[in-house]
Protein backbone atom coordinates (compact mmCIF):
# COMPACT_ATOMS: atom_id res chain seq x y z
CA UNK A 1 0.00 0.00 0.00
CA UNK A 2 2.75 2.39 1.12
CA UNK A 3 4.79 1.53 -1.96
CA UNK A 4 1.83 2.14 -4.27
CA UNK A 5 1.28 5.59 -2.70
CA UNK A 6 4.92 6.53 -3.11
CA UNK A 7 4.74 5.43 -6.70
CA UNK A 8 1.62 7.57 -7.30
CA UNK A 9 3.28 10.56 -5.63
CA UNK A 10 6.37 10.06 -7.74
CA UNK A 11 4.31 9.95 -10.93
CA UNK A 12 2.30 13.02 -9.90
CA UNK A 13 5.41 15.05 -9.26
CA UNK A 14 7.41 13.73 -12.21
CA UNK A 15 6.38 16.41 -14.67
CA UNK A 16 6.65 19.28 -12.20
CA UNK A 17 9.33 21.94 -12.65
CA UNK A 18 12.14 20.61 -10.38
CA UNK A 19 12.71 24.03 -8.82
CA UNK A 20 9.02 24.37 -7.96
CA UNK A 21 8.94 20.81 -6.68
CA UNK A 22 11.87 21.50 -4.40
CA UNK A 23 10.24 24.74 -3.20
CA UNK A 24 7.01 22.90 -2.51
CA UNK A 25 8.66 20.01 -0.70
CA UNK A 26 11.02 22.12 1.34
CA UNK A 27 8.99 25.21 2.19
CA UNK A 28 5.27 24.60 1.80
CA UNK A 29 4.56 21.83 4.22
CA UNK A 30 1.09 22.93 5.31
CA UNK A 31 -2.00 24.65 3.96
CA UNK A 32 -1.48 27.55 6.37
CA UNK A 33 1.97 28.11 4.85
CA UNK A 34 0.35 28.08 1.41
CA UNK A 35 -2.09 30.75 2.64
CA UNK A 36 0.79 32.80 4.01
CA UNK A 37 2.74 32.45 0.77
CA UNK A 38 -0.30 33.78 -1.11
CA UNK A 39 -0.74 36.56 1.43
CA UNK A 40 2.85 37.79 1.10
CA UNK A 41 2.73 37.41 -2.67
CA UNK A 42 -0.32 39.73 -2.75
CA UNK A 43 1.12 42.04 -0.09
CA UNK A 44 4.85 42.06 -0.82
CA UNK A 45 5.48 45.25 1.16
CA UNK A 46 3.73 44.13 4.34
CA UNK A 47 5.71 44.04 7.55
CA UNK A 48 3.68 43.01 10.54
CA UNK A 49 3.33 40.99 13.72
CA UNK A 50 1.95 37.45 13.91
CA UNK A 51 -1.13 38.86 15.69
CA UNK A 52 -1.95 41.24 12.85
CA UNK A 53 -1.09 38.77 10.09
CA UNK A 54 -3.40 36.23 11.72
CA UNK A 55 -6.20 38.81 11.55
CA UNK A 56 -5.49 39.54 7.89
CA UNK A 57 -5.39 35.82 7.11
CA UNK A 58 -8.41 35.00 9.29
CA UNK A 59 -6.49 32.24 11.08
CA UNK A 60 -5.69 31.32 14.65
CA UNK A 61 -2.75 33.36 15.91
CA UNK A 62 -0.89 30.47 17.57
CA UNK A 63 -0.94 28.44 14.35
CA UNK A 64 0.15 31.45 12.34
CA UNK A 65 2.98 32.22 14.76
CA UNK A 66 4.51 28.76 14.34
CA UNK A 67 4.16 28.76 10.56
CA UNK A 68 5.59 32.26 10.21
CA UNK A 69 8.60 31.26 12.31
CA UNK A 70 9.15 28.19 10.12
CA UNK A 71 8.88 30.20 6.90
CA UNK A 72 11.41 32.65 8.35
CA UNK A 73 13.70 29.76 9.29
CA UNK A 74 13.40 28.46 5.72
CA UNK A 75 14.34 31.83 4.24
CA UNK A 76 10.95 32.65 2.66
CA UNK A 77 10.26 35.41 5.18
CA UNK A 78 12.46 37.68 7.22
CA UNK A 79 11.93 37.88 10.95
CA UNK A 80 13.09 41.09 12.63
CA UNK A 81 12.71 42.89 15.94
CA UNK A 82 11.04 46.27 15.64
CA UNK A 83 10.24 48.43 18.65
CA UNK A 84 10.02 45.36 20.89
CA UNK A 85 7.81 43.47 18.41
CA UNK A 86 8.70 40.45 16.28
CA UNK A 87 7.65 41.30 12.74
CA UNK A 88 7.65 39.35 9.49
CA UNK A 89 8.13 40.47 5.93
CA UNK A 90 8.84 38.80 2.63
CA UNK A 91 12.49 37.87 2.15
CA UNK A 92 14.34 40.34 -0.03
CA UNK A 93 16.27 37.47 -1.73
CA UNK A 94 15.46 37.80 -5.45
CA UNK A 95 15.63 34.02 -6.01
CA UNK A 96 13.06 33.35 -3.31
CA UNK A 97 10.77 36.05 -4.68
CA UNK A 98 10.99 34.60 -8.18
CA UNK A 99 10.19 31.11 -6.90
CA UNK A 100 7.25 32.44 -4.94
CA UNK A 101 5.98 34.27 -8.00
CA UNK A 102 6.30 31.10 -10.10
CA UNK A 103 4.59 29.01 -7.44
CA UNK A 104 1.61 31.36 -7.17
CA UNK A 105 1.33 31.54 -10.95
CA UNK A 106 1.51 27.76 -11.26
CA UNK A 107 -1.19 27.46 -8.57
CA UNK A 108 -3.66 28.98 -11.00
CA UNK A 109 -3.50 25.67 -12.85
CA UNK A 110 -5.87 23.07 -11.43
CA UNK A 111 -3.54 20.13 -12.20
CA UNK A 112 -0.71 21.81 -10.33
CA UNK A 113 -2.97 22.56 -7.37
CA UNK A 114 -4.11 18.96 -7.15
CA UNK A 115 -0.50 17.78 -7.10
CA UNK A 116 0.48 20.36 -4.51
CA UNK A 117 -2.48 19.46 -2.30
CA UNK A 118 -1.60 15.79 -2.55
CA UNK A 119 1.96 16.55 -1.58
CA UNK A 120 0.90 18.55 1.49
CA UNK A 121 -1.59 15.92 2.63
CA UNK A 122 1.07 13.25 2.35
CA UNK A 123 3.51 15.41 4.27
CA UNK A 124 1.11 16.07 7.13
CA UNK A 125 0.30 12.37 7.75
CA UNK B 1 4.59 78.61 -2.14
CA UNK B 2 4.81 75.27 -3.91
CA UNK B 3 1.40 73.73 -4.55
CA UNK B 4 0.67 70.04 -4.89
CA UNK B 5 -2.36 69.61 -7.11
CA UNK B 6 -4.89 66.97 -6.16
CA UNK B 7 -6.17 66.80 -9.73
CA UNK B 8 -9.73 66.94 -8.43
CA UNK B 9 -11.71 69.44 -10.50
CA UNK B 10 -12.95 72.18 -8.21
CA UNK B 11 -10.97 71.14 -5.15
CA UNK B 12 -7.67 72.64 -6.22
CA UNK B 13 -9.44 75.97 -6.79
CA UNK B 14 -10.95 75.75 -3.30
CA UNK B 15 -7.46 75.11 -1.91
CA UNK B 16 -6.01 78.16 -3.63
CA UNK B 17 -4.19 76.07 -6.24
CA UNK B 18 -3.62 72.82 -4.38
CA UNK B 19 -2.27 71.46 -1.12
CA UNK B 20 0.92 72.92 0.24
CA UNK B 21 4.00 70.80 -0.35
CA UNK B 22 5.16 68.50 2.48
CA UNK B 23 2.06 69.00 4.57
CA UNK B 24 -0.38 66.63 6.27
CA UNK B 25 -3.95 67.01 5.11
CA UNK B 26 -6.91 65.39 6.81
CA UNK B 27 -9.95 64.23 4.84
CA UNK B 28 -12.78 63.25 7.15
CA UNK B 29 -16.15 61.79 6.33
CA UNK B 30 -18.74 59.11 6.97
CA UNK B 31 -18.46 55.69 5.30
CA UNK B 32 -18.99 55.94 1.55
CA UNK B 33 -18.53 59.69 1.27
CA UNK B 34 -15.43 59.25 -0.92
CA UNK B 35 -12.43 59.75 1.39
CA UNK B 36 -10.43 56.90 -0.12
CA UNK B 37 -11.44 57.87 -3.67
CA UNK B 38 -10.22 61.41 -3.02
CA UNK B 39 -6.94 60.04 -1.70
CA UNK B 40 -6.48 57.64 -4.61
CA UNK B 41 -7.19 60.43 -7.09
CA UNK B 42 -4.52 62.55 -5.37
CA UNK B 43 -2.03 59.69 -5.76
CA UNK B 44 -3.07 58.92 -9.37
CA UNK B 45 -2.84 62.56 -10.44
CA UNK B 46 0.61 62.85 -8.88
CA UNK B 47 1.88 59.86 -10.86
CA UNK B 48 0.34 60.57 -14.28
CA UNK B 49 0.25 64.36 -14.38
CA UNK B 50 3.06 65.52 -12.10
CA UNK B 51 5.64 62.72 -12.32
CA UNK B 52 5.42 62.26 -8.56
CA UNK B 53 5.42 58.62 -7.39
CA UNK B 54 3.20 57.76 -4.46
CA UNK B 55 2.63 55.43 -1.57
CA UNK B 56 -0.64 54.12 -0.22
CA UNK B 57 -0.42 53.01 3.38
CA UNK B 58 -3.46 50.99 4.34
CA UNK B 59 -4.37 49.78 7.80
CA UNK B 60 -7.46 47.84 6.81
CA UNK B 61 -8.11 47.17 3.14
CA UNK B 62 -6.01 44.75 1.14
CA UNK B 63 -4.04 46.19 -1.80
CA UNK B 64 -6.32 44.26 -4.19
CA UNK B 65 -9.22 46.40 -3.00
CA UNK B 66 -7.36 49.53 -4.09
CA UNK B 67 -6.47 47.96 -7.45
CA UNK B 68 -10.13 47.11 -8.02
CA UNK B 69 -11.49 50.45 -6.84
CA UNK B 70 -8.91 52.36 -8.88
CA UNK B 71 -9.65 50.25 -11.97
CA UNK B 72 -13.31 51.31 -11.78
CA UNK B 73 -12.10 54.85 -12.54
CA UNK B 74 -9.72 53.66 -15.24
CA UNK B 75 -6.64 54.03 -13.04
CA UNK B 76 -4.28 51.08 -13.47
CA UNK B 77 -2.60 50.92 -10.07
CA UNK B 78 -1.17 47.43 -10.75
CA UNK B 79 0.70 48.74 -13.77
CA UNK B 80 1.92 51.73 -11.78
CA UNK B 81 3.29 49.34 -9.16
CA UNK B 82 5.04 47.34 -11.87
CA UNK B 83 6.56 50.56 -13.21
CA UNK B 84 7.84 51.45 -9.73
CA UNK B 85 5.69 54.56 -9.47
CA UNK B 86 3.40 53.30 -6.72
CA UNK B 87 3.58 51.07 -3.67
CA UNK B 88 0.53 49.89 -1.79
CA UNK B 89 1.61 48.86 1.70
CA UNK B 90 -0.67 47.10 4.13
CA UNK B 91 0.45 47.25 7.73
CA UNK B 92 -0.74 48.11 11.21
CA UNK B 93 -0.40 51.48 12.96
CA UNK B 94 1.84 50.11 15.73
CA UNK B 95 4.31 48.53 13.29
CA UNK B 96 4.24 51.58 11.00
CA UNK B 97 4.94 53.87 13.94
CA UNK B 98 7.89 51.74 15.08
CA UNK B 99 9.15 51.42 11.49
CA UNK B 100 9.12 55.17 10.89
CA UNK B 101 10.85 55.83 14.20
CA UNK B 102 13.92 53.80 13.25
CA UNK B 103 16.56 54.98 10.82
CA UNK B 104 16.40 53.22 7.46
CA UNK B 105 13.06 51.53 8.12
CA UNK B 106 11.04 49.76 5.45
CA UNK B 107 8.81 52.75 4.60
CA UNK B 108 11.82 55.06 4.43
CA UNK B 109 13.46 52.60 2.01
CA UNK B 110 10.33 52.39 -0.12
CA UNK B 111 10.07 56.20 -0.29
CA UNK B 112 13.68 56.42 -1.48
CA UNK B 113 13.38 53.42 -3.80
CA UNK B 114 10.56 54.93 -5.88
CA UNK B 115 11.21 58.60 -5.07
CA UNK B 116 7.76 58.99 -3.53
CA UNK B 117 6.45 62.51 -3.09
CA UNK B 118 2.87 61.74 -2.08
CA UNK B 119 1.27 59.42 0.43
CA UNK B 120 -2.27 58.35 1.21
CA UNK B 121 -2.76 57.04 4.75
CA UNK B 122 -6.04 55.15 4.98
CA UNK B 123 -7.02 55.64 7.72
CA UNK B 124 -5.76 57.61 10.67
CA UNK B 125 -8.68 56.31 12.75
CA UNK B 126 -6.78 53.04 13.22
CA UNK B 127 -4.22 54.80 15.42
CA UNK B 128 -6.91 54.67 18.10
CA UNK B 129 -5.96 50.99 18.38
CA UNK B 130 -2.64 52.02 19.92
CA UNK B 131 -4.16 54.31 22.51
CA UNK B 132 -7.60 55.55 23.40
CA UNK B 133 -6.08 58.12 25.73
CA UNK B 134 -6.42 61.45 23.85
CA UNK B 135 -3.14 63.05 24.99
CA UNK B 136 -1.09 59.95 24.14
CA UNK B 137 -2.94 59.50 20.85
CA UNK B 138 -2.22 63.10 19.92
CA UNK B 139 1.47 62.55 20.67
CA UNK B 140 1.54 59.40 18.53
CA UNK B 141 -0.20 61.05 15.57
CA UNK B 142 2.04 64.13 15.93
CA UNK B 143 5.14 61.91 15.68
CA UNK B 144 3.66 60.03 12.73
CA UNK B 145 2.73 63.19 10.81
CA UNK B 146 6.19 64.65 11.41
CA UNK B 147 7.88 61.49 10.18
CA UNK B 148 5.96 61.77 6.88
CA UNK B 149 7.05 65.39 6.52
CA UNK B 150 10.63 64.38 7.33
CA UNK B 151 10.50 62.05 4.32
CA UNK B 152 9.43 65.00 2.16
CA UNK B 153 5.95 63.61 1.57
CA UNK B 154 2.73 65.49 1.01
CA UNK B 155 0.13 63.43 2.81
CA UNK B 156 -3.59 62.88 2.56
CA UNK B 157 -4.78 61.25 5.75
CA UNK B 158 -8.31 59.90 5.89
CA UNK B 159 -10.35 59.70 9.07
CA UNK B 160 -13.70 58.06 9.62
CA UNK B 161 -16.62 59.97 11.00
CA UNK B 162 -19.37 57.64 12.10
CA UNK B 163 -22.16 60.19 11.91
CA UNK B 164 -23.96 59.84 8.59
CA UNK B 165 -25.67 63.19 9.06
CA UNK B 166 -24.93 66.07 11.40
CA UNK B 167 -22.19 66.30 14.01
CA UNK B 168 -20.40 63.18 15.18
CA UNK B 169 -20.47 62.65 18.91
CA UNK B 170 -17.12 62.46 20.63
CA UNK B 171 -15.06 63.57 17.61
CA UNK B 172 -11.50 64.05 18.79
CA UNK B 173 -10.58 67.44 17.46
CA UNK B 174 -7.07 67.27 18.88
CA UNK B 175 -6.00 65.58 15.64
CA UNK B 176 -7.46 68.47 13.63
CA UNK B 177 -4.94 70.79 15.30
CA UNK B 178 -2.02 68.66 14.11
CA UNK B 179 -2.81 68.75 10.42
CA UNK B 180 -2.21 71.54 7.93
CA UNK B 181 -5.50 71.25 6.07
CA UNK B 182 -8.82 69.76 7.09
CA UNK B 183 -11.39 68.76 4.48
CA UNK B 184 -14.83 67.55 5.55
CA UNK B 185 -17.03 65.34 3.40
CA UNK B 186 -20.66 65.13 4.41
CA UNK B 187 -23.93 63.58 3.38
CA UNK B 188 -26.73 66.10 3.00
CA UNK B 189 -30.39 65.21 2.74
CA UNK B 190 -32.26 67.41 0.29
CA UNK B 191 -35.78 66.66 -0.83
CA UNK B 192 -35.59 62.98 0.09
CA UNK B 193 -32.29 62.43 -1.72
CA UNK B 194 -28.75 62.12 -0.41
CA UNK B 195 -26.22 64.52 -1.81
CA UNK B 196 -22.66 65.09 -0.80
CA UNK B 197 -21.05 68.26 0.51
CA UNK B 198 -17.38 69.22 0.77
CA UNK B 199 -15.95 71.91 2.99
CA UNK B 200 -12.35 73.04 3.46
CA UNK B 201 -12.51 73.73 7.15
CA UNK B 202 -8.89 74.75 7.63
CA UNK B 203 -5.80 75.40 5.57
CA UNK B 204 -2.73 76.51 7.45
CA UNK B 205 -0.62 79.16 5.72
CA UNK B 206 -2.99 79.77 2.83
CA UNK B 207 -6.29 81.34 1.97
CA UNK B 208 -9.00 78.97 0.84
CA UNK B 209 -12.60 78.86 -0.32
CA UNK B 210 -14.89 78.84 2.75
CA UNK B 211 -17.93 77.77 0.76
CA UNK B 212 -19.75 74.47 1.12
CA UNK B 213 -19.68 72.80 -2.28
CA UNK B 214 -21.61 69.92 -3.76
CA UNK B 215 -19.53 67.07 -5.08
CA UNK B 216 -20.10 63.81 -6.86
CA UNK B 217 -18.21 60.63 -7.64
CA UNK B 218 -18.22 60.10 -11.38
CA UNK B 219 -16.60 57.50 -13.63
CA UNK B 220 -13.51 59.73 -13.65
CA UNK B 221 -13.33 60.22 -9.90
CA UNK B 222 -14.45 63.06 -7.68
CA UNK B 223 -15.76 66.30 -9.12
CA UNK B 224 -16.41 69.28 -6.90
CA UNK B 225 -19.31 71.36 -8.15
CA UNK B 226 -21.14 74.57 -7.36
CA UNK B 227 -21.99 75.67 -3.83
CA UNK B 228 -25.38 74.77 -2.41
CA UNK B 229 -27.53 77.75 -3.20
CA UNK B 230 -30.53 79.04 -1.31
CA UNK B 231 -29.95 76.58 1.55
CA UNK B 232 -28.66 76.94 5.06
CA UNK B 233 -27.66 74.45 7.75
CA UNK B 234 -25.89 72.26 5.16
CA UNK B 235 -23.44 70.77 7.67
CA UNK B 236 -26.30 69.72 9.94
CA UNK B 237 -27.09 67.20 7.23
CA UNK B 238 -30.69 68.43 6.92
CA UNK B 239 -30.54 71.88 5.36
CA UNK B 240 -33.50 74.19 5.04
CA UNK B 241 -34.36 76.42 2.15
CA UNK B 242 -33.42 79.97 3.09
CA UNK B 243 -36.77 81.18 1.88
CA UNK B 244 -38.47 78.90 4.43
CA UNK B 245 -36.30 80.29 7.20
CA UNK B 246 -37.17 83.80 6.07
CA UNK B 247 -40.88 83.03 6.09
CA UNK B 248 -40.60 81.40 9.50
CA UNK B 249 -38.70 84.37 10.92
CA UNK B 250 -40.55 87.29 9.44
CA UNK B 251 -43.79 86.36 7.74
CA UNK B 252 -45.51 83.87 10.05
CA UNK B 253 -45.25 86.03 13.13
Amino acid sequence: MEERELDLAGRLMADMDPRLLEFLQAKITSFVKWDLINFFHDNPHTTDTADNISRYAGRNVETIRTELAELARDGVLEETQLGGMTVYSLASDRRIRELLEQFVEASDDRQFRVKAIYHIIRGTR
Amino acid sequence: MERVKTGIPGLDEMLGGGLLSQTANLVEGAPGTGKTTLGMQFIYHGIVACGEPGLILTFEEFPQQYYRDAASFGWDFRQMEREGKLRVVMSSPEVTKADLEQVGGRIERLVREIGAKRILVDSLSHFERISEEPVRLRGIVYGFVNSLKREGLTAVLTRENLALLGEAEGTDDAIAFLVDAYVLLRYVEIESAMRKALLVLKMRGSNHDKGIRQFGITSRGIEVRAPFEGREGIMSGSPRRMVDSFVQAFVRR
